[in-house]
């Protein structure tokens, strides 16, 4: 996937993309990607599991827009997804 | 006078079928065990060999994201029905690409990958390709447009397939995006 990533970040796109082995990544080199420890599978959480889905796309973009230099990957933990989808239940 | 024995090369096709459905199966007990045992995964990297790259390239993003048009790309060999699969066959798998309409609905599409364990996702595929929750970030302001359509990959692909997807299928899908004015894209493995 990161390959593809390169390709369309060098069309003058900006990307963004899940990691789910920053070995991987950290070989592959896209510009950037945030790793969640998903299970293989499950990049955006589980099934019918919507206020998750959103989280992890709302971190997606934030660090989008946050990430300063290429090649970053960003260590999210899984708690701290947890957390903003409880938050959003609960407003 | 030479003896003449069976073509070990050329099995007749029912011999060659039946040989790809037990790889296929294997493939898919494989899948089934990385999905399970995490460390085995683990190993699995530590055991295989990468492309490496000293450099990443950089696109800044310049404009706020409440205006900026999204598109999704993943390689979790998702699909419309309709769609022709992605080829199981093959074991260097397959470098194309499927283009996904954004108003595709859920029971619109199918899964097509050996290597990994997608039953959750045949359940909903947003877990693999968000097609609904971008809407609703578009809706939420957070995002200014869904482009119309994403684009699918299959994410086994290996040896010679690897020239064709860098050459070739990636930079297809780089330029169809571009040509859609896709200023960011969110790209998903599985």
């Amino acid at each position: 996937m990161g390959l593809i990533q390169r390709s369309i970040e060098d069309h003058g796109i900006a990307t963004i993309s899940i990691s789910l082995s920053k070995e991987i990544t950290g070989k592959i080199r896209p510009p950037r990607a945030v790793f969640f420890g998903s299970f293989l599978g499950h990049p955006i959480s589980y099934p019918g599991q919507v206020a998750h889905q959103l989280c992890v796309l709302r971190f997606l973009l934030k660090y989008l827009e946050e990430i300063p230099t290429p090649g970053t990957i960003i260590d999210i933990d899984a708690a701290v997804v947890d957390n903003c989808a409880a938050a959003a239940a609960g407003s | 006078m030479a003896l003449l024995g069976p073509d070990l090369r050329s099995p007749r096709v029912s011999d060659r079928k039946c040989k790809l459905s037990l790889r296929q199966k294997k493939d898919k007990f494989v899948a089934k065990l990385l999905n399970k045992y995490p460390p085995l995964f683990n190993r699995w990297v530590e055991s295989s060999t990468f492309m490496e790259f000293r450099d990443s390239p950089w696109t800044q993003l310049d404009k706020d994201l409440s205006r900026c048009r999204l598109a999704l790309i993943t390689t979790g060999g998702a699909h419309l029905r309709r769609q022709p699969p992605f080829d199981m066959t093959d074991p260097a798998g397959d470098p194309t690409f499927r283009e996904i309409p954004s108003d595709a609905s859920p029971s619109d599409m199918v899964i097509t990958h050996n290597y990994y364990d997608h039953s959750d996702a045949d359940k909903d595929i947003n877990i693999v390709l968000p097609i609904e929750r971008v809407f609703d970030l578009k809706q939420a302001g957070d995002i200014g447009y869904v482009n119309h359509r994403h684009f699918s990959f299959m994410g086994h692909i290996l040896h010679h397939h690897l020239d064709t997807l860098i050459e070739d299928t990636a930079p297809k899908v780089a330029t169809a995006l571009k040509s859609d004015n896709v200023d960011i894209a969110i790209l998903t493995p599985a």
